[in-house]
């Protein structure tokens, strides 16, 4: 007896810690359902706190009742979109690039569904890839970083190698050496995305061996990258994903932004008015969902020349005759 | 030349910062496992002790966070001990279960007492003190010796649980509890308080290595930002051969191994950098292989004691 009664509670923690959920404000009368599913905590003041944002917003202003679920491993990522899916909500975003293939696999068996992969690849029926072009905000905080670094080295502290963060490391890289050729860009992965422990250590790795300008894509490990910055004289660091200035207002000289709200409501829109169509849905600097966003108290910092051409650049990437991929001087 | 010294200075520090919270649950753990409980649920612990760090610090000062922490990891290892050495529950299934059950929890508390916009970088730390003289040695001095108070009292808890563990009566009942819990209890041991007392004990230093991360490096908390400490300060309890002397060298070796491994991505080489984040497990493993044959565990290590 006592045995069993171990095992079930056992089972009890297991089950409780498997999902942890939020449900905000369910309100069953509304009949526009909207479900999100994070690989991680909205509480990482980045990426998926972002996402969360959206959905709140479309909560909001389209009067849908929302659901989140956080999934962190594949099996749990796949049997979320499936249990949504059964449940008939309307749209399923998936907030991560890992959730392409799921989803796809998901959308078989719940034709109605639209699911939208943050960061995803390709579209495929109603599976709509929301592609950010992150490196065109990155290629701006490069610029800027290689015109303020002392040293001639930059850092970047990567969470998991996945292509929307190389990307944004290529455009960082490419926009430093836009400014100075002879920059030296140096890059570090941690391989999760929750240890900010050692990120703080792969940052002050990388300060030690001379970087003095730091950028991530890391989520919440990045707030280690931001500790460290904190801590030593001279460093600078720019945030990603989120405007993340307030985290240390005298260091972080700007970020590269993602307005997961509003490509959120964007795409809610379309799908509730019927208009959305099976295509990948690309942001970049032309739109304002993605953006450069300085940091004003830092705004001292940055020469005026250097700013100028950072705006210049900046036009050059949303016309569309500068990529920042490619890294091709901008035009003065 | 001095630039070499720097660097080097540099990752000793770097090696000592890693090394401490390892150090601090793996001496918890080997006093657990030397009383013969294995518990997984130190991962749990730390979890639990950083949150609870990162609470009591917001609300008073680091000095609460450390309370806090070391309360909090206790707790979580009273409940291990309740269902494992009390229920006789299988110790494995119980560890994991308090560590799974740790991280939905705190994920949970710390949403609702920071929301969703997180704690930021605004938790109050502990300041690096420095020891006299010692930290005045050029160089090194400044990286070894002007540290977190946690990191000193993580390297005398050494010689102190070594004392306790060969030189004490209770120190020989915990061993006794964990060679033959039978034999233990025929000489007049109350193995089940003994394991009670060990893991609890084991707990608290999992949180106050929990508390490490966030008062004396983060400075804030993130879900899951244990990523497995726990786990690999079990490692180390069997690297050092449940010793707290092979534990010291086991904690730094890996310490040192992680330092080094941000190092070698922060130099910039061409080498892939999947290879280097791979060092500190490969070398704990050559360590494990190597001491194959020569270590043996407590005889009664997981076994709960039959009731009789």
């Amino acid at each position: 007896m006592r045995g069993l009664l171990t095992r079930l509670c056992c089972i009890g923690v297991v089950s409780l810690s498997l999902f942890s959920c939020d449900r905000p404000a369910p309100d069953s009368s509304s009949s526009f359902r909207v479900a999100l599913i994070t690989p991680g905590s909205i509480a990482d003041a980045a990426w998926n706190s972002g996402a969360y944002a959206g959905l709140l917003r479309i909560r909001d202003s389209l009067g849908a009742s929302v659901s989140h679920v956080e999934a962190l491993t594949p099996a749990a990522q796949e049997e979320a979109l499936r249990s949504y899916a059964a449940q008939g909500f309307d749209i399923i975003f998936a907030n991560g690039f890992e959730f392409q293939e799921p989803a796809e696999r998901v959308a078989r068996t719940y034709p109605d569904a639209v699911f939208v992969v943050n960061s995803g690849s390709r579209a495929a029926g109603k599976v709509i890839p929301l592609v950010f072009r992150i490196e065109e905000a990155t290629y701006l905080a490069g610029m800027v970083a290689g015109g303020l670094s002392r040293s001639g080295i930059i850092g970047f502290v990567g969470g998991v190698e996945l292509p929307p963060v190389r990307r944004g490391e290529r455009g960082w890289t490419n926009g430093a050496r836009a400014v100075n050729p002879a920059i030296a860009s140096r890059v570090t992965y941690l391989n999760n995305w929750e240890d900010a422990a050692s990120g703080r250590e792969a940052a002050l790795a990388l300060l030690r061996l001379g970087a003095d300008m730091l950028h991530h894509n890391a989520d919440a490990a990045a707030l280690g990258a931001f500790q460290a910055v904190k801590e030593t004289e001279g460093a600078y660091i720019f945030g990603a994903n989120a405007d993340q200035s307030s985290l240390a207002p005298d260091r972080v000289v700007g970020s590269a932004v993602i307005d997961l709200a509003h490509a959120f409501l964007l795409v809610a829109r379309e799908v509730r008015g019927g208009t959305l169509r099976s295509e990948a849905k690309s942001f970049g600097l032309a739109g304002d969902v993605l953006r450069f966003v300085p940091n004003p108290r830092l705004a001292g910092v940055v020469p005026a020349a250097l700013s100028a051409r950072v705006r210049a650049a900046a036009d050059s990437i949303a016309s569309g005759r500068l990529d920042p991929l490619r890294g091709e001087e901008p035009g003065p | 030349m001095t630039d070499g010294i720097e660097l080097l200075a540099g990752f000793l520090a770097a090696a000592v910062r890693v090394a401490t919270p390892l150090l601090l649950a793996a001496t918890g753990e080997t006093i657990s496992e030397r009383g013969g409980v294995i518990n997984l649920g130190i991962e749990g612990s730390m979890l639990a002790g950083a949150l609870a760090a990162a609470i009591g610090s917001s609300a008073g000062g680091p000095w609460s966070g450390l309370a806090a922490a070391l309360i909090a990891g206790a707790t979580l290892a009273a409940v291990f001990a309740l269902v494992s050495v009390h229920a006789g529950a299988d110790q494995i299934i119980a560890g994991t279960a308090i560590t799974l059950g740790a991280v939905g929890l705190t994920g949970a508390v710390y949403r609702a007492y920071y929301g969703t916009a997180g704690a930021g970088l605004s938790i109050p730390t502990l300041a690096p003190v420095e020891v006299p003289v010692l930290a005045e040695i050029p160089l090194l001095g400044a990286a070894l010796f002007a540290q977190p108070l946690t990191t000193y009292f993580a390297v005398a808890l050494v010689p102190a649980t070594w004392w306790y563990l060969f030189r004490t009566r209770g120190g020989l009942a915990l061993r006794a509890a964990g060679e033959s819990a039978d034999g233990a209890r025929a000489a007049g041991v109350r193995v089940r308080a003994t394991r009670t007392l060990a893991v609890v004990a084991g707990g608290a230093l999992a949180g106050l290595a929990g508390a490490t991360l966030v008062l004396a490096q983060v400075g804030t908390f993130s879900e899951r930002m244990t990523a497995g400490r726990g786990f690999i300060a079990i490692a180390i309890v069997v690297l050092g051969r449940w010793h707290p002397g092979g534990v010291l060298v086991a904690a730094l070796f890996f310490g040192a191994a992680t330092a080094l491994q941000f190092v070698f991505q922060a130099s910039g080489t061409a080498v892939p950098y999947q290879l280097f984040l791979m060092l500190p497990y490969v070398l704990a493993l050559l360590g494990l292989a190597g001491a194959v044959g020569r270590v043996r565990a407590p005889r009664d290590l997981g076994r709960p004691e039959r009731a009789s």
